[in-house]
């Protein structure tokens, strides 16, 4: 008999299994009681409320999600391209200084990006109170360590005999690492840089929900009354925010040959660092640290967390990363090989759309109408979520993609499934796999928004833990986040590794 | 008087237990113009390193104007320039700013900035790759979109464009056309033009492996498996002499 041998492309649909157990768990769970909110938040989708008071109330808390996204992202970047430079082997190289402090700076991003925005912001405002700044340092925080870590990656692509060449002209140190910097710097910026406002007005609005402010709070606060009409109206507002800033994106061409652009840039790059620093000292001197005093010294007392309880919620926080990263692969590709039609394609699209654009806690709440909480159901979320993000992703490469072998596999009487699947998928599995990888990452850290919902693991005791104030446990479970997260990005790493 | 400028005492180089360069010993006087010979993996281009202190020897002695390189500052280690076998030019940066790469060493950061934005001054820039025979047309050009031979001649700018005393060139004339050869290779080794404007540093060694350009050098050194197997002026250049390195 022969071996199974698997590849890339059954190696993309093999975690859709994850589904066996989930589906017996969500089965079980089942209730009817709020179909009929279920209903009814369908229905208000084509219905959404619209009249002068609900506008003013869009338009300015559309104003203050731009305000925090806009800015979390502008610091996010300008400090990141400053981290990713310092974090970077050309710049140890350059100045002569030992690896070490590279490898330390390198440690340091790693927890600080192992930990999920909304956590940032949970600790902050139990610190610090609500206040807008707390949403855009929560949101700066991990963004600065996850940006530093992508412009120090490109940075690691400069060809070190361009490095040595510049080297031995034996000019200035700063003009060496500017010059060969610069291009790596520009480009990441335009390809990875962009992206990240999106991403930024995303996680304003999940801290918005819980009480940050912007279009998140009002999402939340018209789900609280189940005023679902009204929440579609925020939520179309949010895709519409969404669309456009990506669509401005894409017309603005970012010249650097223009002169009077790149100073410009130059002028709000400085200009921003130097607001940055002030405003940063004028936060330190100027806050009430009183709740943040009630922290004692860690190891003082023996935690009030049973060591049994612990280690099953972090056992939960694993299952639920895996779980939710299973959907997040299989299901897109799946959907595309089951209904293989335009007209399918166009409602996947749809679907994924509003998977991305709906954030994680109001679909597990939705979800919640009608099921139990459970593991499960929490893993469904974070599945579904990512998994509009995954196919938008697999959604871009595929129409990108040249169609030649699909024809040719059509034109030999394959079925359009077939040819579909190994004519266009195959080429692409390996680069989606390797996407997939750097995804789970993000969803290690995403456990953390839906447990805190959905009572299940670090997530929900660390919600606890930071409702009474009890900061031994939240460093505990904090540490045990960040190493779970840590541990993830390493063996993602080197799955990535072996795909590209 | 002593007007040696580049001595190599003892030097081996080892990379993966392979020695590539062994027991080298060699002086460059000032104003000597050397035509280097050999295979190729004869260990040319690491002895080119070495002398431009890019490669630190296993063994032996580097000295550049009677000191080592650590004893060197900044200028000092500016007084040669090289021109790479594989060129080595910032692809995604135009041919005018990879030559005005050459004055980073006698500016400061603001220049390095300003060449980044495109807001410096070409003028030195454009001289010299007109000398090279650079058509303007190529100037704004990035590298990744120029032919070899256009790379070729834009390294050669951004290399002489250093005003350096030493020039290390590793096969310069790799991808130009025999007429373009001629050119660079006056280029490369008149130091002074009509005007008596330095063009070219006064001191040069070149690899090398067509023996018809041998003519305008002053000596010749043979390499082979890393040693030196003969370091003689150019008219004493014999057959069994090039028999012994190919």
């Amino acid at each position: 008999m022969n071996k199974l041998k698997l590849n890339y492309t059954s190696l993309s649909f093999l975690p859709i299994l994850v589904c066996i157990p989930l589906g017996y768990q969500l089965i079980n769970n089942i209730h009817f009681g709020g179909f009929k909110l279920f209903q009814e938040f369908l229905i208000s989708a084509f219905n959404p409320k619209i009249d002068n008071e609900i506008i003013i109330t869009v338009i300015n808390r559309i104003n203050e999600t731009i305000l925090i996204g806009f800015f979390s992202w502008l610091l996010s970047i300008i400090f990141g391209v400053i981290f990713g430079i310092i974090s970077s082997n050309i710049f140890y190289e350059i100045f002569n200084i030992p690896n070490f402090f590279y490898r330390i700076i390198r440690f340091f991003l790693t927890i600080i990006r192992s930990i999920h925005e909304v956590v940032w912001g949970i600790i902050l405002m139990q610190i610090y109170g609500i206040n807008f700044s707390i949403g855009i340092i929560a949101i700066c925080i991990p963004y600065i360590a996850v940006n530093s870590k992508v412009f120090a990656e490109q940075l690691e692509t400069i060809d070190y005999k361009s490095f040595e060449s510049i080297n031995q002209i034996n000019a200035p140190k700063f003009s060496s690492l500017l010059t060969l910097i610069w291009k790596p710097i520009i480009n990441t910026f335009k390809n990875f840089g962009l992206y990240r406002l999106e991403c930024s007005i995303r996680s304003t609005v999940i801290l918005g929900l819980f009480g940050i402010g912007g279009i998140g709070t009002s999402i939340f606060l018209s789900f609280q009354t189940l005023n679902f009409r009204e929440l579609w109206t925020y939520l179309w507002s949010l895709a519409i925010l969404i669309i456009l800033s990506g669509l401005i994106f894409k017309k603005i061409k970012f010249n650097t040959t223009n002169k009077i652009l790149s100073i410009f840039f130059i002028a709000v790059f400085f200009i921003v660092i130097l607001f940055s620093f002030s405003y940063f000292l004028y936060f330190i001197f100027n806050y009430n640290f009183e709740n943040f005093n009630s922290v004692s010294p860690l190891f003082k007392s023996i935690s009030n967390l049973g060591l049994f309880n612990f280690l099953k919620l972090i056992l939960e926080t694993i299952i639920l990363s895996l779980l939710s990263a299973g959907i997040a692969i299989s299901l897109p590709p799946l959907l595309m090989v089951i209904f293989n039609n335009n007209t399918s394609k166009i409602f996947i699209k749809t679907f994924a759309f509003l998977l991305r654009l709906i954030p994680t806690p109001v679909i597990l709440l939705i979800l919640l109408t009608f099921n139990n909480p459970s593991l499960s159901l929490a893993a469904l979320t974070l599945g579904l979520h990512n998994a509009g993000i995954t196919s938008k992703l697999l959604f871009t490469n595929l129409d990108n993609q040249d169609r030649r072998n699909y024809i040719a596999m059509k034109s030999l009487g394959i079925s359009k499934k077939t040819s579909w699947l190994l004519g266009l998928f195959s080429q692409q599995a390996k680069s989606y796999l390797a996407y997939c990888a750097y995804r789970s990452d993000i969803i290690i850290r995403e456990t953390a928004i839906v447990g805190v919902i959905g009572s299940v693991g670090l997530g929900w005791q660390l919600q606890e833990s930071l409702s009474s104030f009890a900061w031994q446990e939240v460093t505990i479970v904090l540490i045990a986040y960040s190493s779970i997260a840590i541990v993830g990005e390493l063996i993602n790493g080197k799955i990535k590794d072996s795909l590209t | 008087m002593n007007n040696t400028l580049l001595e190599l005492k003892n030097i081996s180089y080892k990379y993966k237990n392979n020695l590539i360069l062994n027991q080298v010993n060699l002086k460059i006087n000032s104003g000597e113009k050397i035509a280097l010979l050999g295979k190729s993996g004869s260990g040319k281009t690491t002895l080119i390193s070495v002398l431009n202190g890019t490669i630190k020897p296993t063994h032996g002695e580097v000295k550049l104007f009677n000191k080592s390189f650590e004893e060197l500052d900044r200028k000092q280690k500016s007084k040669i320039t090289t021109i790479w076998q594989d060129l080595r030019l910032i692809e995604d940066l135009s041919a005018e700013q990879n030559v005005n790469c050459g004055l980073l060493a006698e500016n400061n950061f603001y220049f390095a900035f300003k060449n980044l934005l495109n807001i410096s001054s070409f003028k030195k820039a454009h001289k010299y790759m007109k000398l090279c025979r650079l058509h303007n047309s190529v100037y704004a050009k990035k590298i990744r979109k120029l032919s070899g031979g256009q790379k070729q001649r834009v390294a050669i700018a951004r290399s002489l464009i250093q005003g350096s005393d030493i020039l290390l060139a590793d096969e310069p004339f790799n991808n130009l056309d025999p007429k373009l050869i001629t050119t660079i290779k006056n280029l490369l080794l008149e130091n002074v033009d009509k005007n008596n404007t330095k063009k070219s540093p006064k001191t040069s060694l070149v690899a090398l492996h067509r023996l018809d350009l041998l003519n305008d050098f002053d000596k010749v050194i043979g390499i082979r498996d890393g040693k030196i197997f003969f370091n003689i002026k150019r008219n004493n250049l014999k057959k069994f002499h090039l028999d012994k390195i190919y």
